[in-house]
């Protein structure tokens, strides 16, 4: 067997003629173009980012509803520090989305390898693989609360395995995984078909290349497909880390955050905070500190997955 | 040229129109009459007779007061709490909403206390302990409407399978039923544990049962962690261990017909409301019974009231619909419409011949709303996990209570 180098394929171009430049727009079809955008650019600053910033203002304030409000700096951010919710919130959604992204990312990848080709059905096995995505998360999380009660089919199967039965709901050590679990179940058909759309993009001259210098299936994987799925796979690992730190529905209706806070995430002191103790400037602050988080990881992960040759 | 032109009206024009949709809401129109919105929620469960229900009294209202337009708008309970701040927080609440003790302490900055527009005559005729609830810093958060008294209610079939006639009146009552009903296949009772439960319904009974409370009297730190309160969670802990209660329950509450209660599996729940179990038991099968008596024999009780915003900008208006709304003899016909009781003397007892609702209605007075603290909720929040701790056999019921008492003193100041 013949080892196929990287810089081989990465190198190879489809025969489509000379590449050209992209002309630049005149400033006339530019400002037609902005007049285009010009609404959803309005709404979303109106709807998204003006919200954004006034939160993150909020934060280093003391707001409560129809109290006095008044500026408190850091204040907010150093009981965060304190508090040992918040660092247990942090843990459980640290640990959430470390499991469920690169499960949800692997689902997501073999499910999009497996209907890439053109055969009969393979429409309808994407349909329902994309199913979950479209399913309220609270319905799910009605249904996967009667899957993993004690003696439901979850626990029977595992029991069966001989692996830990029980309700995994009611276990602090293993509430996280079974939110896992569903979290990949709902979301690997998002990403499966972003991963899907970028597959069959790539030429196909690329592979029967590969194919002629003698590349297995897996080198075929290894440098053709997977390097021109980077791009796509930066957005699907932007996507599910910022999904997953904001996990908080499906905890919601499955566990309230319990057994003993094992499953309370940062969505959900935040909720908490804001909505049933009225402590908008903390709730706030806690926004502002998953938001820092988020950022912080997209950045990793713009230079590690998304990083330009 | 002319696209472009074009193009450039239609943007202004999307703007302006924009502009216009976020600059409206007015609540009088320009004919002098003053508006009055009020929110409520399905008091009434049946949204078609709760609608006429209003329907006929802002008619009666309007008639007396041609120059005040009424609207009532009925939203689903789920979520109220979001729903209202957030419509405080943009000055677009409503003049008039129903609210229960436990929300009063946390909107108490927000609301227009109704003493002044409800006469002396009227304010002498609520009970004692209902004019207590609605009261903070010695003003009337709200005219008080309704009353309820969620005592235990068993289930009359479980019991005759079980061969039980008597129905238990205290702890120890149950924790002697407890082996006879497990040894059936039944569980003699439940407790809810998950964070989505009020303590007010599910462990603070226990802790007033067992002569404890939450807050000490200044309302400065907790007591739950006292002799009482250790007492109140060793007794959840014995039916936990003892395998007489279904343990899922204390981590996680599915809706009732999925819960062991409502599949007709449990024999008395204090948690539970009658209107919850009626269609699933049948109402023939239900048997209220008094509070538990420990210490003390009592349990816990709501009072619904209507309260002002301060933010109503038709505060005369709103105060003569609050007072008209909870006169006596709306409050009789409002309270046998939603199957709960009065929370006036002159109106008595609604419901000598209702077999259920007589021996609740007896109890109102047993009964209390819970702490009207402003961190009563945060205290339940540090509270619950410590519970759920010791029910699962984490911490011991000392170290569960003193954990959560360390949480919760620090959130008083």
């Amino acid at each position: 067997m013949v080892a196929l180098p990287e810089s081989r394929v990465r190198g190879s171009r489809p025969a489509r003629g000379p590449v050209r430049r992209p002309r630049r727009p005149s400033a006339r079809e530019a400002g037609t173009a902005l007049l285009f955008v010009l609404p959803f650019l309005l709404l979303f600053a109106l709807f998204r980012f003006g919200p954004a910033i006034a939160g993150v203002f909020l934060g280093f304030t003391d707001y409560t509803i129809g109290g006095d409000t008044s500026w408190t700096g850091l204040e907010n951010f150093r009981r965060l520090v304190d508090d040992p919710t918040f660092w247990t919130a942090l843990r459980v959604t640290v640990v959430f989305t470390a499991l469920s992204v690169p499960l949800s990312m692997l689902a997501s990848l073999g499910m999009a390898l497996l209907t890439r080709r053109a055969f009969r059905g393979a429409k309808l096995f994407r349909s329902i693989f994309f199913l979950p995505v479209v399913t309220s998360l609270v319905l799910a999380g009605v249904v996967f609360t009667w899957v993993f009660a004690d003696g439901g089919p979850w626990s029977r199967a595992m029991g069966a395995l001989g692996l830990p039965a029980g309700n995994w709901l009611a276990d602090s050590a293993l509430v996280v995984p079974a939110l896992v679990l569903v979290s990949v179940w709902s979301r690997f058909g998002y990403g499966m078909l972003i991963l899907l759309a970028r597959m069959q993009d790539i030429p196909a001259e690329l592979e029967e290349a590969a194919l002629t210098d003698g590349a297995s299936a897996w080198q075929r994987f290894r440098y053709v497909t997977l390097p021109q799925l980077r791009p796509a796979l930066f957005f699907v690992a932007i996507i599910e880390t910022t999904v997953s730190f904001q996990v908080f529905d499906m905890i919601y209706v499955m566990t309230g955050g319990g057994p003993v806070r094992s499953s309370y995430s940062l969505v959900y002191l935040l909720y908490d905070q804001g909505f049933k103790y009225f402590d908008l400037g903390y709730a706030s602050a806690v926004g502002v500190a998953l938001f820092v988080m988020t950022i912080v990881v997209a950045l990793i992960q713009r230079l590690t997955l998304g990083r330009d040759k | 040229m002319r696209v472009r032109k074009s193009l450039s009206a239609v943007a202004v024009a999307l703007v302006a129109a924009l502009a216009a949709t976020g600059c409206g809401g007015s609540d009088s129109g320009g004919s002098g009459k003053t508006t009055v919105t009020m929110w409520t929620y399905p008091v009434i469960v049946d949204e078609a007779q709760h609608r006429a229900y209003w329907d006929e009294t802002v008619k009666a209202f309007q008639a007396a007061n041609p120059d005040i337009t009424v609207k009532v708008e009925i939203f689903p309970w789920a979520n109220r709490d979001q729903a209202l701040a957030t419509a405080i927080a943009g000055n677009k609440g409503p003049d008039v909403v129903y609210l229960i003790p436990d929300q009063l302490p946390k909107y108490a900055r927000n609301i227009e206390p109704v003493d002044k527009y409800l006469d002396d005559a009227s304010k002498s005729d609520y009970h004692e302990n209902v004019m207590q609830s609605v009261t903070i810093d010695g003003k009337m958060m709200g005219a008080p409407i309704l009353t309820s008294a969620a005592t235990p209610i068993c289930n009359k079939k479980v019991f005759a399978d079980v061969g039980e006639t008597t129905y238990p009146t205290s702890w120890n009552d149950l924790l002697t039923l407890a082996p006879k009903f497990k040894a059936k296949g039944y569980d003699v009772t439940a407790y809810a544990g998950d964070s989505k439960q009020t303590l007010n319904q599910t462990f603070y009974p226990l802790l007033w049962q067992a002569g404890g409370d939450v807050f000490a009297a200044d309302g400065k730190s907790v007591v739950f962690n006292s002799e009482a309160g250790r007492k109140a969670l060793n007794f959840v802990k014995q039916l936990v261990d003892g395998g007489y209660v279904d343990k899922g329950l204390i981590t996680n509450v599915p809706s009732i017909e999925q819960t062991r209660v409502g599949q007709g599996k449990v024999g008395c729940v204090w948690y539970v409301p009658v209107a919850e179990v009626e269609k699933l038991w049948g109402k023939e099968n239900i048997q209220a019974v008094p509070h538990f008596t420990e210490t003390k024999q009592i349990g816990y009780g709501t009072v619904g009231s209507l309260a002002m915003l301060k933010g109503s900008k038709e505060k005369e208006a709103a105060g003569k619909w609050i007072a008209f709304a909870t006169n006596a003899e709306n409050t009789k016909k409002y309270d046998l419409a939603s199957n709960f009781f009065s929370p006036r003397k002159s109106t008595g007892a609604l419901w000598t011949d209702d077999p259920v609702l007589s021996v609740q209605e007896k109890q109102v007075s047993a009964s209390t709303v819970g702490p009207l603290h402003e961190k009563a909720r945060d205290v339940q929040g540090v509270l619950f996990p410590e519970i759920q701790a010791a029910l699962l056999g984490k911490k011991s019921v000392e170290q569960a209570l003193d954990d959560a008492a360390k949480a919760a003193d620090p959130l008083l100041g």
